[in-house]
This record gives C-alpha cells, structure tokens and sequence, in this order.
C-alpha cells in the first residue's frame, strides 16, 4: 500500500485530561476545565517513525493533518480538504469523503472511538481503516494498542521501511463506543456499530473491550472488592483513589461508598473525598496528602491498564503517586483473556517503569504476575 | 485409587462437617485446602469415639518419621565417598522438607558440615517461608488445632489452585520454620511456569515425568547448577525427588496449551489488611 490517507482528530482524548467521559458534544466544557489539544502529538509519534516508508500521504489542512506531517519532515503530500479552526465530526466525515474520491488505499487516523464512527460511516469496509489511539474511550479494535504500534503496523506495510514485508491480514474488526443511554444510567455497555477492515498484527492491535457478566464475575469482583476494602481499612493513613469500572466500583461499595462508573474517585478511611476527579484535582490532592494509592482495572481482552479512558491520571500524575502505589485489578476471566498487558500513558519512560511483569489482583489474597506489552510507545 | 481399595472418598470441604458448612456457605466456589481438609479431620475424629486423627504432615513426629529420607540419602552419598554441597526439597507442611533436610541441618548445626547449603522451594501464590510472618497461629482453618509457632500467611489464607496441591498450605513444619528463622535454611519461591518449565527439562533429560510439588525442588536444583555453570565451581547437589507426575497428566496438558496462571501473593496489601492472627505473646 502506498497512497495513505492521513487524518487526526484536534479534539480527541482533550476531555478525558479534565474528568469529561468524551470530547466530541464536551469540547467547550472540556475547553473551560483546562483542557489543550494533545492528539498531534500522538499522531507524530507515529508519523516520524514512518517517514521513509514510501507512503504518499493525502490528508487535510492544519493540525487534520498537514501540521504533523510537516513536524514529522514528511516530504510530499496532498491536502484534499480545508479543515477549519475548530473541526467537527461533519469535518471528519467529509475528510473522509474526499480521501476515497483522492483513491487512497487505506486511512490512518489518530483519536478515539467518535473519530472511528465517522471514518466508519463514509468509509464502511471499502478500504482499511487504523487508529492511533488518542481518544478518551477507545473501544473499538480498529485501534493499534499504541502509536508506536500503529507505526509498527504500518512499516509492515511497506517494503520500503528496511523490514521485511510480512503479509499482513486485513480482518473484519468491530467499531463500537460504550451505550451513552446505558451509561447515564450507571451501566457500561459497549454496543456495535460496525464492522470495519482493518490490518491486523497479533499483540499490535487492540481486541474489542469485552464486559464479562457471568456469575463467576460476580463472585470474583466481591473476593476482590472485600480484600481491598480490608486493605483500605487497615490503612486509614492513605488516600485511595479508585479509576473507572465496576470492580473498582465493588470496592467503593464494600467501603459503604458509591462511586461514578466511568470516573476517579478519591476515598480515606472508607469516606468520599472526592468525586470525578481530574488532573488538576488529583495533583492538588497529592499536594496534601502524604500517601496515595491508585486502584485500576485493567480494559477486559485490550490489556490496556493505563492510557484509554484514563487520561485523568496523566505521567504527572502517576509520578507523584510512585509505580509501587498502583495496584492493578481484574478478574481471573479477565486475565484468562487478556494474554498481555500494556501501558500507554503518553510517557514512554513511565510505562518502561512498569517492568516485565506486573501483579494483578484477582481474588481474596490472590494476585496474577502478568507479562506487560514492551517498545509499544 | 482410594476408592479401589475399599474407602469412601469425600472432597473436601464437604458439607458432612460443620467446619466444611461454615467454608461452603462464605464460597460455594472454594477450592478448598490442606487448611480446610485438616479442619474436616479433626472436627471428625473429635465428634466420632472410635476415631483419632493423627496430622500428616507439619508436626514433629511426622518430620521425624520422614528423616528416614534424609538419613538414608546421606548414607547413599557416604557410600560414593561424597556429601553434598547442597539440599534441597520442596516445602509444603514440611514434612516432605524436613525428611530430606533435618539430618543435614543437624550436622550443620553441630558443626560437622557447617558450610552444607539447605535449600526449600517453595510456590510464589504460597509462600509461607519467604513472605510469611513468624508468629503463633492455628494448623487448620477453622482454627481447632494448638497453636503453633511458625511461618505463617494466616489460618483463614486459601491458596490458589495451583496444581501443586501438595503445597497449598498456610504454615509450615515449626522445626522448619525456627530453621527458616535462625538462617539454617534457605526459603526460595517459583511461579507455576517455571516449576513446570524445570519439570520438562527433568522428564526430557532424566526420562521421568515428575509431580509438580517436586518440580519446584527440580527448579532450585537446576538454578544451582546453572550458578555453579556460571561460577565454575564444582558442587555435589542432592534433591528430593519425592514424587512422580502420572496423576498430574492435566496439569502438563495446561502447561502445554499456555494454560497455567502464575499466580502471587501480595505481600504488602495483605499485611495491611491481616488483623486476623491470634494476638498473644511472640
């Protein structure tokens, strides 16, 4: 493949950074909390290790394209749609529109799992689609797990790259985004959009987020839940922040405390201290507090710990509160189908920190060494 | 095999005890324990006059009755004008351990081997020697034992359902422990993976397929030897090899199909949440 059409969402993933569940309908909230742009800098990531691949690039004016591959010295490409200041789905949309018309093979994209509802609607399975992550929800398995990955992907995709060419499969893959009206009820539920084509490398790109709701989950989430409630009550010196889920929600609740779903929520000695938190908010309480700890499930199948849907605990973040303070939960299925784990926190050194392997708890008193996805940022 | 020879077998917990009850009604789903079995056992020989139960494993009579491996083994070795470098066995109770290890700490400890190296290998998901904490605590989980002084991860612990079950559980031997304790033996621990990796190695170099308790002692001989390789030193090692893997056919198949979990135990999180060992005196 050669003729690549080239497209990034300005706006994805600014929402997450400010404790908003998505950006697309939020921006000027998003806008209000504090939140900057920040996917350019996802896409250059994969853009400049794939700047002597060959490709011809087609994309759009500013920072829907040109501006990174300009950064990334990408010599010759051709812009095909004018994006305005601030862009919108209908942008993306039509981006995509004049990319078939411009007789592009593939599109890579860079943002999150609105972006991929709009390629996916102009686009359906006529050409392959691959997505840098760099939304808020990112759910959809038309996602590399990183942009190192998405670059790993598309190298195999060109002789030109210095690697051997692999024949890589182009798969049938789910787009999907969480059940909006379910959530405002308190439930996470993905549903399905579509099937989109995209190329597929084991380990590379992400599996669709599966929400396992058998009885044994129930039973393992409590063994969980009742094991680190013990722990937070042994501990009534440290800050407890719990990320987005329902296990880390069962923890809440074992404490006596009910906790947003899709949220970071702060707790000591089993009392609320905060709800909804955002970078901001957690910095200041890591101002005041001597200890914090941080409890996050990991994304069922993906292995994604930390990096979609998180973006609230940026690497400043998680530097404050030390590698040694994250405890990272999941539930024995969960494990069972999610081979690797994998951190893609914006911060490549920090998600190097984790090591090899890392320790899940899955069960009262249980943990799971699990082996962490390596040189994917 | 039980079964064949005329007993009736029950798993454990069952529902024929009110110990077995008790752990059933908090999970329906447990995987049960040596812990729990022994809660079982002696809750059945007290309720029942013409029964007696007598402990399998941990306790001292059962370590002295074991030592017979260890006396013989150090004959065996006498015999080809040698004595070991190292011992190592696996840990479980420590009966196992303390049968082919107490003769050569008794000479370590007398003075006539000072420098011989004990070893006990034992799972990372149960760790009692290497994580534990040295305090009294109860044999069995419903808590109808006497108390003993040893390594322990608490008497309510439920191991995970490692496949070497033989290992699952939450103490160990009081004479291993005061061993552990006083730096006459050295505790190591191994994820399931690796033990099974050295059970492979074992049965495709030696022609036996051994057990999965056994491979964890089969894992430790190997890193020293790999040590020894490393360091040019000449060592005489002796292993307990002290059972066969033939009942155990599942658990390579598990190896094989990339099946087995590595399980741990959270050393730090469970020392924050443990309130539950009996408070006296050390």
């Amino acid at each position: 493949m050669k003729r690549i059409g080239f497209l990034v969402n300005p706006v994805a993933g600014m929402g997450g950074t400010v404790g908003l569940k998505g950006t697309d309908d939020l921006y000027d909230e998003a806008v209000k909390r504090g939140a900057n742009p920040g996917s350019w800098r996802r896409a250059l990531a994969t853009i400049s290790r794939i700047q002597d691949c060959g490709f011809h690039f087609v994309t759009c004016s500013g920072l829907m394209g040109e501006d990174i591959l300009v950064k990334a010295g990408i010599p010759g490409y051709d812009v095909v749609y004018r994006a305005p200041d601030r862009s919108f789905s209908s942008d993306t949309r039509a981006a995509c529109q004049r990319f078939l018309e411009a007789g592009v093979e593939m599109i890579l994209f860079c943002g999150g799992d609105g972006t991929a509802r709009d390629l996916f609607d102009v686009v359906l399975g006529k050409i392959p689609i691959l997505g840098i992550p760099a939304g808020v929800k990112m759910y959809s398995s038309v996602f590399a797990v990183s942009p190192g990955a998405a670059a790993d992907v598309m190298k195999s995709l060109s002789p030109a790259c210095g690697v051997s060419p692999k024949r890589i499969p182009i798969r049938e893959t789910e787009v999907v985004d969480v059940d909006e009206e379910a959530y405002r009820h308190g439930e996470l539920k993905t549903r399905l959009y579509g099937f989109a084509k995209s190329p597929y490398l084991p380990g590379l790109v992400q599996s669709t987020k599966q929400v396992f709701e058998e009885r044994d989950e129930e039973r393992a989430k409590e063994a969980i839940s009742r094991f680190l409630a013990e722990v937070v009550r042994g501990t009534p010196e440290i800050l407890y922040i719990l990320g987005p889920g329902t296990t880390t929600g069962s923890i809440a609740q074992q404490c006596g405390i009910k906790k947003t779903l899709l949220g970071f929520d702060a707790m000591k000695e089993c009392r609320l201290v905060g709800t909804d938190l955002n970078e901001k908010d957690m910095l200041g309480l890591l101002d005041r507090e001597e200890k914090v700890r941080l409890v996050v499930s990991i994304i069922g199948a993906q292995g994604s710990v930390l990096g979609r849907g998180t973006q609230q605990v940026s690497p400043a973040v998680l530097k404050r509160i030390g590698v040694d303070n994250i405890i990272i939960i999941a539930t024995p299925h969960k494990l069972q189908e999610t081979p690797v784990l994998f951190f893609d926190t914006g911060d490549p050194d920090l998600d190097g920190s984790f090591g090899d392997f890392v320790s899940v708890i899955s069960g009262y008193r249980v943990a799971q060494r699990k082996p962490v996805a390596r040189n994917r940022t | 095999m039980m079964q064949v020879w005329g007993a009736e077998c029950i798993p454990s917990p069952s529902t024929k005890t009110r110990s077995g009850r008790a752990v059933l009604e908090k999970d329906p789903e447990t995987t049960g324990s040596l812990g729990i079995a022994i809660s079982e056992a002696v809750e059945d020989a007290a309720s029942h006059p013409n029964t007696n139960y007598s402990l399998g494993s941990v306790l001292n009579h059962v370590c002295i009755h074991q030592s017979i491996t260890g006396l013989e083994s150090r004959e065996q070795m006498a015999q080809v004008d040698d004595y070991p470098d190292i011992v190592i066995g696996c840990v479980g109770g420590g009966s196992n351990f303390a049968g082919i290890s107490s003769p050569f700490a008794g000479d370590k400890l007398t003075g006539k081997h000072p420098d011989v190296e004990i070893i006990g290998a034992e799972p990372a998901s149960c760790p009692t020697l290497t994580r534990g904490l040295y305090t009294y605590d109860f044999g069995d989980v419903a808590g109808l034992t006497p108390l003993l002084k040893m390594f322990t991860l608490g008497h309510d612990f439920v191991p995970p359902s490692i496949h070497a079950g033989g290992l699952r559980y939450h103490g160990d031997s009081p004479i291993v422990s005061r061993l552990v304790h006083d730096g006459v033996i050295r505790a190591v621990s191994y994820h399931q993976s690796e033990v099974f990796d050295a059970g492979q190695i074992f049965a495709r170099t030696e022609g036996i397929i051994i057990a999965p308790e056994t491979s964890h002692a089969v894992r430790a001989a190997i890193d020293e030897a790999i040590k020894c390789r490393q360091t040019g030193e000449a060592k005489s090692i002796l292993f307990n090899c002290s059972g066969h893997g033939h009942f155990d056919m599942s658990a390579y198949d598990a190896f094989y199909a990339g099946q087995l979990v590595d399980y741990e135990y959270p050393e730090q999180l469970i020392r924050d949440s443990l309130s539950r060992l009996p408070k006296i005196g050390q």
